[in-house]
């Protein structure tokens, strides 16, 4: 059973969530601030969000069920081609019409990567999955005042990105890095299956990813709320108002909060008083492509040398790229 | 037959989640927590949650022996059901139950003047940004979210709703041409930022020009006993986006008024320098104590699509 093994990494990421919460929130929480008027603030200001990205987040989880269900691996698989440029071209962008959150891809790039799929294509399509996709592009444009801007920065910069580092990692990595040599076997009996219970299948696996992916947008939420009401933007401003910091900041908010891409952007935009539009490009940049939990997931399956070497590429590629978008 | 206790939690938790929506839209809370422009989309949602509750509803009495149960990945869902509820899982389960306890429990409040504190109205323009076209001030920000929003994608599918924020061309051209044509700027609330933004953006057209508006009090560190701002939140998508839109206004009763305090306002337009930046100021010659508005915030002009 290789599902039992994402137990123990689940329950660290869990414990860390929850040692990082304290660590940041306990203090405001015992402070002479905190009151009942105040919480109720942060209630409203949570639930609000929660409100506004939910409806995004059921969509993403019933297109990702349709494709559970509906889409094989196989089909994907055969697009990829042998040629190592054509390759990272063609994952990338398999990667943009898949739509899939960070947390639901790690295991498909692992089934992929398992099966034959090139390491450098897995990337490439890990990376691209969550971060282009309808819904995110949909919420992205709406969550920032119905402008195109953002959404096209965030899909072209991203792609950009997702290529560069795809690319560095077919030159470093010759291996497929996978942690267990896994022995997959097919079990793709849907096909053979009638329609309807095909259905009901996807609706089951849209109801089990509601719940594994609402974990994290809550507590993001959460999270993003008592800044709000405990935190000025003033005292965000104190590690300094560059570009720079911002962005630092703004790439940390991002890799803490672990937000889903189908709901991130709303609370990228509620950051938008306060930090520049490249900082904010850096949060909806980077989040999609590696977080806390996302790390954690691909511990699991890849070799820890290669995580940290993955996450050191992301960081410094969408840090740069970001930063190459002002000369625009 | 075999019940599945997870599946007992997962279908409780889907059916709060369906009241909860339909509680908000039966009430009308749900304007309360976002624009409502994300009513349909939010109703679409609550019809989502009534499905996949019935649907859940049948998964709880399956056979243990999941026939045709298909993973064509290694998907990491909890949905291996398994029975085994550990002390991770119900951590998990609570965080999803959470908002809907504190939902049920709570009454939506009204932002207040310490997050508008928080927000730093005059702290962002005062910052001194060496680009003021990265950080753009709220002034500029407001205009800018309500011409963003003249284009809404709902606006051809839907019709109106009674307080949705919609507006024709003409209406909206018409209403502009009050602004700068009336006798009083009268800031009603289907046009508060739009008024808002222009004055902003060019105070100096507006000096004497009779000002009648409503807000709640906020004041900040630095403020003479005789200033306050009185403002309004608005909301272009939730909450967690409110910006304040508010003016400085003087007047020697001024520190009297609590913050939160709301107010309803007449005076007339002038422009001070706060921090070295030129901004409106309302020196009030009238103003009376109300109940805070059934509606407290406003929200950016959508115009129809022609």
């Amino acid at each position: 059973m290789q599902y039992t093994h994402m137990a123990a990494p689940k329950k660290t990421f869990m414990l860390l969530l929850f040692i990082i919460c304290c660590i940041f929130l306990g203090p405001l929480f015992m402070s002479d601030q905190f009151s009942m008027e105040a919480f109720q603030q942060l209630n409203t200001i949570f639930l609000s969000i929660i409100i506004e990205a939910i409806p995004f987040v059921l969509i993403g989880v019933l297109i990702a069920g349709f494709i559970q269900i509906f889409v094989t691996e196989e089909h994907i698989r055969k697009w990829i081609p042998k040629s190592k440029m054509k390759a990272v071209w063609v994952s990338c962008i398999a990667g943009s019409l898949f739509p899939a959150c960070e947390c639901g891809i790690v295991p498909i790039v692992r089934r992929l990567v398992g099966k034959g799929v090139p390491l450098y294509a897995g990337v490439g399509f890990l990376l691209t999955g969550p971060l282009i996709n309808p819904i995110v592009i949909l919420s992205t444009y709406m969550a920032f005042g119905n402008d195109m801007k953002m959404a096209l920065l965030r899909m072209g910069v991203g792609f950009l990105a997702a290529l560069t580092i795809a690319l560095l990692v077919s030159w470093l990595f010759q291996t497929n890095q996978l942690k267990h040599k896994e022995h997959f076997h097919t079990h793709d009996t849907a096909a053979k299956q009638p329609f309807f219970q095909r259905l009901k299948n996807m609706l089951h696996h849209s109801i089990d990813e509601f719940f594994d992916m609402s974990k994290y947008l809550i507590l993001g939420a959460f999270v993003a709320a008592a800044l709000q009401t405990f935190v000025s933007a003033q005292s965000l401003l104190l590690f300094g108002d560059s570009i720079f910091h911002s962005t630092i900041i703004m790439m940390a908010l991002a890799y803490f909060l672990s937000l889903c891409s189908e709901a991130d952007a709303f609370i990228g935009a509620s950051f938008r008083n306060l930090f520049p539009s490249t900082s904010i490009l850096a949060f909806l940049i980077y989040g999609p492509m590696i977080d806390l939990k996302n790390t954690i997931m691909l511990l699991n399956v890849f070799k820890a040398k290669f995580v940290f070497l993955l996450l050191f590429l992301i960081t410094v590629i969408v840090f740069i790229f970001v930063h190459l978008t002002t000369f625009i | 037959m075999y019940v599945d206790f997870q599946h007992i939690i997962k279908t409780i938790i889907l059916g709060i989640f369906a009241s909860f929506f339909i509680m908000l839209h039966s009430s009308g809370d749900i304007l309360k927590y976002v624009n409502p422009k994300y009513e349909y989309i939010s109703k679409i949602a609550m019809v989502i949650f009534i499905c996949l509750f019935l649907i859940q509803i049948f998964r709880i009495l399956q056979k243990k022996k999941r026939a045709g149960h298909v993973c064509t990945s290694g998907c990491d869902h909890d949905h291996h059901g398994n029975g085994v509820l550990s002390l991770r899982k119900v951590f998990g389960y609570s965080i999803i139950a959470f908002p809907m306890v504190t939902g049920f429990t709570f009454e939506p409040a009204t932002l207040n003047a310490k997050i508008a504190g928080n927000k730093g109205l005059f702290a962002q323009i005062s910052k001194g940004n060496e680009d003021p076209s990265e950080k753009p001030s709220l002034t500029e920000n407001a205009e800018s979210l309500t011409e963003k929003e003249n284009i809404d994608i709902y606006s051809e599918e839907y019709n109106p709703i009674p307080n949705n924020n919609y507006m024709s061309e003409e209406e909206l051209d018409d209403k502009k041409k009050l602004l700068q044509a009336s006798e009083t700027i009268e800031m009603r609330e289907d046009i508060f930022g739009s008024y808002y933004g222009s004055i902003n953006k060019a105070p100096q057209d507006y000096i004497g020009r009779k000002i009648k508006m409503s807000g709640f009090v906020f004041k900040e560190e630095g403020f003479t006993s005789d200033q306050l701002v009185l403002s309004r939140f608005m909301i272009t998508h939730c909450l967690a986006d409110a910006s304040v839109l508010g003016f400085l206004t003087q007047f020697e009763e001024a520190s009297i008024f609590e913050e939160d305090t709301w107010l309803e306002m007449e005076g007339v337009l002038d422009v001070t320098t706060y921090d070295g930046y030129e901004m409106p100021i309302i020196k009030a010659t009238s103003w009376k104590v109300i109940d805070e508005p059934a509606e407290p915030y406003v929200f950016p002009v959508i115009t129809l699509l022609q």
